[in-house]
């Protein structure tokens, strides 16, 4: 079911009035973004990319072609040295540090190492953004039951974390990101540590939440999955993102294991 | 309300049940450093107890020359009886004095001694709203009356036990700042331990938009406890030594003191757990205040 997206209120600071131009924005904006570690050694380099409300985008690049910085920018683990990143058309870079958890209370953010607290139990690590928001003990019984039902996990909230599989670790991680019902669905390689039937199974949970009108950036280095699905497919390279046109990810090489090598025939490409 | 649905407690007790083992050696460590604090307390509370029984005591000793007749007695006696300050007179003779030692068995060895040993006195009862000044000037005139030996106002006592107070409360003060400075410098490292192991709770926190507030609150409270549970821990032992001392040596105390020992009044020693909270609070939040770090 596809959520509607005009009941969708969007606030980035606690008693912030509904901005109703919000909803018709683009629910992601990257403007000549740049970013480096080390000054000889920029990262991104004049990065523009637009992200549509309800898109599923494969984020993809080599190692180090800055698809984790890219959203670690997005959710202020980092901040840009140049340029504008704008989350429903605020400028995230020019959030003061109190709206910065608000912000993140938009998000959910998937990782490849989980993040799991390991001492918590399935249920507490999924609970937490409900905890954040204040809600009643009773609703978020309800809504983590909900949450672990559609990951899979139905039954398993009583059990840590620490003993579960790799592939179930990452289903907690995912209800976990899910279970506020963000807008926007940060995944950074959350297939990186499972075996390629998981990182399908798991890929197919992103589609099914995807299906409910939640926007993803899937970023992955993994073209086994860019070649399975007919999703938008963005490649950073040398610090910019180049859109891929629809067909080109299937035309790549046959699947196999991660490779290093995505260049794009600039001829191909649509820019 | 930011976390209101989860109460402060179940976080705190989610979040620093990995640390119980920890946090029992920080309440042991700070067990001790409190049982310093509380003796010392202890002793100066005690100490005042017997200047104030001293000060108060009320009363002046006449101790009268060998030789001095019934008569002679019974006319000093109604002379002071018409002195204002003075309430009542006892005469205790050579024999009441030798009696009462032996009695009171605070010197068995003297019951040998003839009765002779031992000085008459006339013990003066003196009135409540009797001055220092005249208690002074009124030994004075007594010194000067022929059949006096002496006189004992016990000035003396009280004068000594007062340095003795002042210098307890001296110490007890330095001690107390060591005491705080050792505890807060228990609490905040074991916060920064703690949130050293938990740093993948705090990174997770605040990745799903828990506020610095919100992340530093279970520890706040788990310093807060430790201090709070420390300084408990410490009254308690440290009454469970006062019992036993107490059960043994009661009788003597009472005697030697003039009044019979008591432990710490409820007051001093609910002041002591709430600035062991207040202070466990405080260094906690000294450990924990850099959370951008993690």
């Amino acid at each position: 079911m596809v959520r509607n997206v005009s009941a969708f209120r969007p606030a980035l600071r606690s008693g912030q009035r509904f901005d109703a131009s919000a909803a018709a924005r683009p629910i992601l904006t990257f403007e000549s973004v740049f970013k480096s570690y080390r000054t000889d050694q920029p990262v991104l380099r004049g990065t523009n990319l637009v992200v549509e409300r309800g898109e599923f985008v494969f984020i993809t690049g080599p190692s180090g072609a800055g698809k984790s910085t890219l959203l670690r920018l997005v959710y202020c683990a980092e901040q840009a040295d140049d340029g504008r990143i704008l989350f429903l058309g605020r400028d995230v870079a020019r959030l003061t540090e109190p709206s910065i958890p608000v912000l993140r209370r938009n998000m959910g953010v998937v990782f490849q190492d989980f993040r799991l607290v390991p001492a918590w139990s399935v249920f507490d690590n999924v609970a937490i953004p409900l905890e954040i928001l204040g809600l009643a003990a009773r609703l978020i019984r309800t809504r983590v039951g909900e949450v672990l039902e559609r990951v899979g996990l139905a039954g398993r909230g009583v059990d840590k974390v620490s003993g579960l599989s790799g592939g179930e670790q990452q289903r907690v991680a995912i209800a976990r990101a899910i279970v506020a019902e963000p807008a926007l669905i940060l995944a950074d390689e959350p297939t990186g540590n499972l075996d390629p039937q998981l990182a399908i199974d798991i890929l197919g949970l992103f589609e099914e939440i995807h299906e409910t009108g939640t926007t993803i950036l899937f970023a992955t280095h993994d073209r086994s999955l860019l070649e399975l699905r007919s999703h938008r497919i963005v490649v950073l390279s040398e610090g910019r993102a180049i859109d891929v046109p629809d067909g080109l990810a299937v035309s790549m090489d046959d699947a196999g294991p991660p490779v290093d090598d995505f260049t794009v025939p600039m001829s191909r490409v649509a820019v | 309300m930011i976390g209101s649905s989860m109460s402060a407690v179940g976080r705190v007790w989610r979040s620093g049940r990995g640390d119980v083992k920890v946090y029992l050696l920080s309440v042991f460590s700070l067990a001790v450093a409190f049982v310093c604090l509380a003796s010392a307390l202890l002793v100066v509370f005690n100490l005042r107890a017997v200047e104030a029984r001293w000060a108060r005591a009320g009363r002046i000793s006449v101790y009268l020359r060998d030789g001095t007749s019934n008569d002679q007695v019974a006319q000093l006696r109604k002379a002071l009886e018409q002195t204002p300050a003075v309430a009542a007179t006892r005469h205790v003779t050579a024999a009441d004095a030798r009696k009462e030692m032996v009695d009171d068995g605070v010197a068995g060895s003297l019951a040998i001694l003839p009765v002779e040993a031992f000085p008459a006195s006339l013990e003066l009862s003196l009135s409540d709203d009797v001055t220092d000044e005249q208690v002074a000037a009124i030994a004075q005139k007594l010194r000067d009356v022929p059949n006096i030996e002496s006189v004992e106002t016990y000035q003396r006592w009280t004068d000594r036990i007062s340095a003795l107070v002042r210098g307890g409360v001296a110490a007890s003060a330095v001690l107390a700042l060591v005491v705080l400075a050792a505890v807060a410098s228990v609490i905040t490292s074991t916060m920064r331990f703690a949130l050293h192991r938990r740093r993948i709770e705090v990174e997770v926190l605040k990745l799903v938009g828990a506020t610095d507030r919100f992340v530093r609150g279970p520890f706040l409270v788990e310093g807060a406890l430790q201090g709070a549970v420390g300084a408990a821990a410490s009254l308690a032992l440290l009454a469970l030594l006062y019992a036993i001392v107490r059960g043994k040596f009661d009788d003597e105390l009472g005697l030697l003191l003039g009044v019979h020992p008591t432990f710490l009044p409820w007051e001093i020693m609910a002041s002591m757990v709430a600035v062991g909270a207040v202070l466990g609070a405080l260094s906690a939040f000294a450990g924990v205040r850099k959370l951008s770090a993690v």
